[in-house]
């Protein structure tokens, strides 16, 4: 079973501990900036963290842009080929999501390579807002999402000693005790 | 090592090589600290000229791969108090600076136009900083970011009252984090210096990574399994409101009282509830204190703020009477964007609201506007006015003694250890906060000694010796993590073993320390700091506690009617000087500098000691 690594925005204290582990795990060094990871944060106008990592897409559009066949899919895994490499940085602007990274120190820029199948960033992170999981779950917290809005707008009927009451399908496991929202 | 120094007078930077002697002495941080404002230190100087130096300095360990390593210090001598003052700052600002290849910078001078300094690794430009002139702290951050065009630069500036030298403006960084006390922004006001933007690439130097990965996988995962672990993720330092109330040492109605009743509507529960959209950690902490909060309706709706924590919630609710929440978060907003410490403003509004309350004050005093308990209008005018030093505003800005100066009568009421507001704990309920506070080398702050919790839990009558022993310890201790560049909260707050931190820096510099001698560093630094303060015409006279502290009876709560016994303070302090290797004038024997390595500070203590 194919696993993707996958983020939860609202969880991320964008305390940087995961690019800490990464550079330390793949670079030998203490330094965030050589990181395969990297946490965004922003605010106030909006007020977010966000680590940025690669997706592993199955068709990347780095491995497109790449004028010389560096970088390869292996196992899920998006690798740039350093010997074949020429540095021109055409991948660091064709992903989507500005996951390629670059610094000065090295010529091959680099990316997440999920640690061989157990990433050290999901280990790492005290907040658990990134996750390690199969393929098929992504997007199940929308689905999630998606059906109990659904529940929220269906009632039922029913009678509670002859007298005739309503319940939405989404209170139907709390008992249907709207009044107290905590 | 090497220590950035800056001259904006004549606008040139260089760069010293520090030697590891020095280095490893002093440690980093405020240790450093301490000692280049010693070195540079002439007693006439005025803290707001040209010849005051400032220093910034993360430690030896901000920015490795360990618990809660993103802490900075900012050492001067204070123009809140005249004499040595520091504050650190947490967030990401001291890891640039250390990765940008510098441990410290050293700035003096006076620059001839607003500037900002620009550290682009060892690119250093002085430019101009016209365009942010007014602009408040947090908007500064931003716009010097888009400026440069980078996201990820790490920004120090200061608000509107930095640039008006008011004496309790604070250096903001990462949004909201502030060195708060003693006055630091605005010295970097009277130096024209509106910001530092810092862009660092380098490797940081660890001499062991192996073994300090090793210590430190270990220590995360340590901390993660606490079980205060989630809740603290959860609430961070505002759990303290509840804990403090309940105990009996919340600051209410300016330090009159240690019980707010409403206690229950501003404390950790409400704001996560209500008010919470987010966590923000300093670097590399799994601890993750800060909270984003958001006010989502009333007349403060739309307002975000990194905070408030304890001391920001206590100052601008118990202490000045406020009860709702939404306010709270609006003077922390304020008092960040305008670049001033949340702790003194908040002391000397509810000094003016109980001044105006027992007509110790008039109404012009007060430009006409009244000020009352739990007026959150007028509270938050006034710390606009202090800000802009506007009316009675300029004179809260002046601090402490210019408070005094001008209103003599309410010298009384004000709760201050030279001249340095008290912070949020009442020391009226254990001897040991008094004597911490009494002889912290800043003024009344809890950074340097926090005993309270540990004289409460012990029940309050036991041995005094032992008493002064837990202040020393505490004095000792704490600012260790100050010298390392480390956050105390781990320790503090989840238990974390001090012992560790002595591995982390063995693994760090490669030269094996044991915490006993980390300690013994610290504490040298301690006696360099009292030598410092004794130079600048301190002495005994100055180590009370606030007068509060000895007659006026707590009225409410769990310690209703307790005072501390003056005599019993006289004798405390004896033994704490005695304990400390000063003598009953406080100032440091010869044999105390000369095994602290001060042999340097004896000249100086001489003509200071009572020869009668």
């Amino acid at each position: 079973m194919r696993k993707k690594l996958t983020v939860i925005p609202e969880r991320c204290s964008g305390c940087r501990v995961c690019e800490l582990v990464c550079a330390i795990s793949h670079a030998g060094v203490n330094n965030p900036k050589k990181a395969n990871i990297r946490v965004i944060s922003l605010y106030p106008h909006p007020v977010i963290k966000m680590p940025i990592v690669c997706e592993q897409c199955k068709k990347p559009k780095c491995r497109d842009a790449c004028p010389t066949d560096a970088i390869v899919v292996t196992d899920g895994v998006v690798t740039i080929l350093e010997d074949r490499c020429i540095s021109c940085h055409a991948c660091v602007s064709a992903c989507h999501i500005g996951a390629i990274f670059v610094h000065e120190d090295v010529d091959t820029p680099f990316k997440c390579d999920m640690c061989g199948g157990n990433p050290k960033c999901v280990e790492a992170c005290p907040k658990k807002a990134i996750l390690y999981v199969p393929e098929h779950t992504l997007g199940q917290a929308h689905r999630l999402a998606s059906a109990l809005q659904y529940a929220n707008m269906q009632e039922v009927e029913y009678f509670e000693h002859g007298e005739k009451k309503k319940l939405r399908y989404a209170e139907i496991e709390t008992g249907g005790t709207r009044g107290d929202s905590r | 090592m090497k220590v950035l120094h800056v001259d904006l007078s004549e606008c040139k930077t260089s760069v010293e090589e520090v030697d590891e002697e020095f280095a490893l002495k002093y440690i980093g941080g405020r240790g450093w600290g301490a000692r280049l404002v010693w070195e540079h230190l002439k007693e006439d100087t005025d803290p707001l000229s040209p010849e005051n130096i400032i220093v910034i300095a993360p430690g030896p360990l901000s920015g490795l791969y360990l618990p809660s390593a993103g802490k900075t210090s900012i050492c001067s001598i204070s123009p809140t108090t005249g004499i040595y003052g520091d504050s650190n700052i947490g967030g990401m600002f001291g890891v640039e600076l250390r990765q940008a290849g510098f441990d410290a910078v050293v700035i003096k001078g006076k620059a001839p136009g607003l500037s900002y300094l620009w550290i682009d690794d060892d690119d250093i430009q002085l430019k101009s900083a016209e365009q942010y002139a007014g602009m408040g702290s947090i908007e500064t951050e931003h716009q010097l970011r888009e400026d440069i065009g980078d996201e990820t630069v790490k920004v120090a500036s200061i608000g509107p009252a930095g640039e008006k030298m008011v004496k309790m403006a604070c250096i903001t960084a990462d949004w909201g984090r502030n060195a708060g006390r003693t006055g630091m922004g605005a010295i970097l006001g009277s130096k024209n210096l509106k910001a530092i933007a810092i862009r660092g690439t380098r490797d940081l130097p660890v001499a062991d990574l192996k073994r300090l990965t090793g210590i430190s996988d270990k220590a995360y995962k340590k901390l993660s399994r606490h079980n205060l672990f989630e809740f603290w993720q959860r609430q961070g330092l505002m759990s303290v409101i509840d804990y403090a109330n309940t105990t009996g040492i919340i600051p209410t109605h300016n330090f009159k009282d240690t019980h707010f009743e409403e206690a229950g509507k501003i404390n950790g529960d409400v704001m996560e509830l209500e008010y919470k959209i987010g966590d923000t950690a300093c670097f590399g902490c799994p601890m993750a204190c800060g909270n984003v909060n958001l006010v989502k309706d009333g007349k403060y709706a739309g307002t975000v703020i990194e905070g408030p924590e304890y001391e920001t919630a206590a100052m601008f609710g118990s202490n000045v009477g406020i009860s709702d929440f939404s306010a709270i978060v609006r003077a922390n907003y304020l008092c960040d964007e305008y670049g001033i410490d949340t702790i003194t403003a908040g002391s000397l509004i509810s000094v003016m609201i109980e001044a105006y309350e027992k007509d110790l004050v008039t109404l012009e005093d007060l430009d006409g506007m009244a000020l009352n308990w739990g007026d959150d209008e007028s509270i938050m005018e006034m710390i606009r006015k202090i800000a802009f030093r506007e009316g009675v505003g300029d004179t809260l800005a002046e601090g402490v003694y210019g408070v005094i100066e001008r209103w003599p009568q309410l010298a009384p009421i004000i709760s201050h250890v030279k001249g340095l507001d008290q912070s949020a704990y009442d020391a009226r309920v254990a001897m040991t906060m008094a004597l911490g506070y009494a002889t912290s080398d800043i003024g009344a702050h809890h950074a340097r000694a926090w005993p309270v919790a540990k004289e409460l839990e012990m029940g309050c009558n036991w041995d005094l010796n032992e008493k002064a022993d837990l202040v020393i310890y505490h004095q000792t201790v704490r600012p260790l993590f100050d010298m390392l560049g480390v956050c105390r909260l781990p320790w503090i707050e989840l238990g974390f073993d001090e012992n560790t931190y002595a591995e982390f820096f063995s693994a760090a510099v490669g030269i094996e320390f044991t915490l006993e001698e980390l300690l013994k560093l610290s504490n040298d630094v301690y006696n360099l700091t009292r030598a410092i303060n004794i130079r600048l015409g301190l002495s005994r006279d100055d180590d009370k506690p606030p007068d509060r502290v000895f007659n006026d009876p707590i009225k409410t709560g769990p310690h209703a009617g307790k005072v501390l016994n003056r005599d019993e303070f006289r004798e405390i302090l004896d033994i704490y000087y005695e304990r400390r290797g000063w003598d009953m004038d406080g100032i440091p024997t010869d044999e105390t500098l000369k095994a602290s390595g001060l042999d340097d500070a004896i000249e100086y203590m001489e003509p200071k000691r009572n020869t009668k």
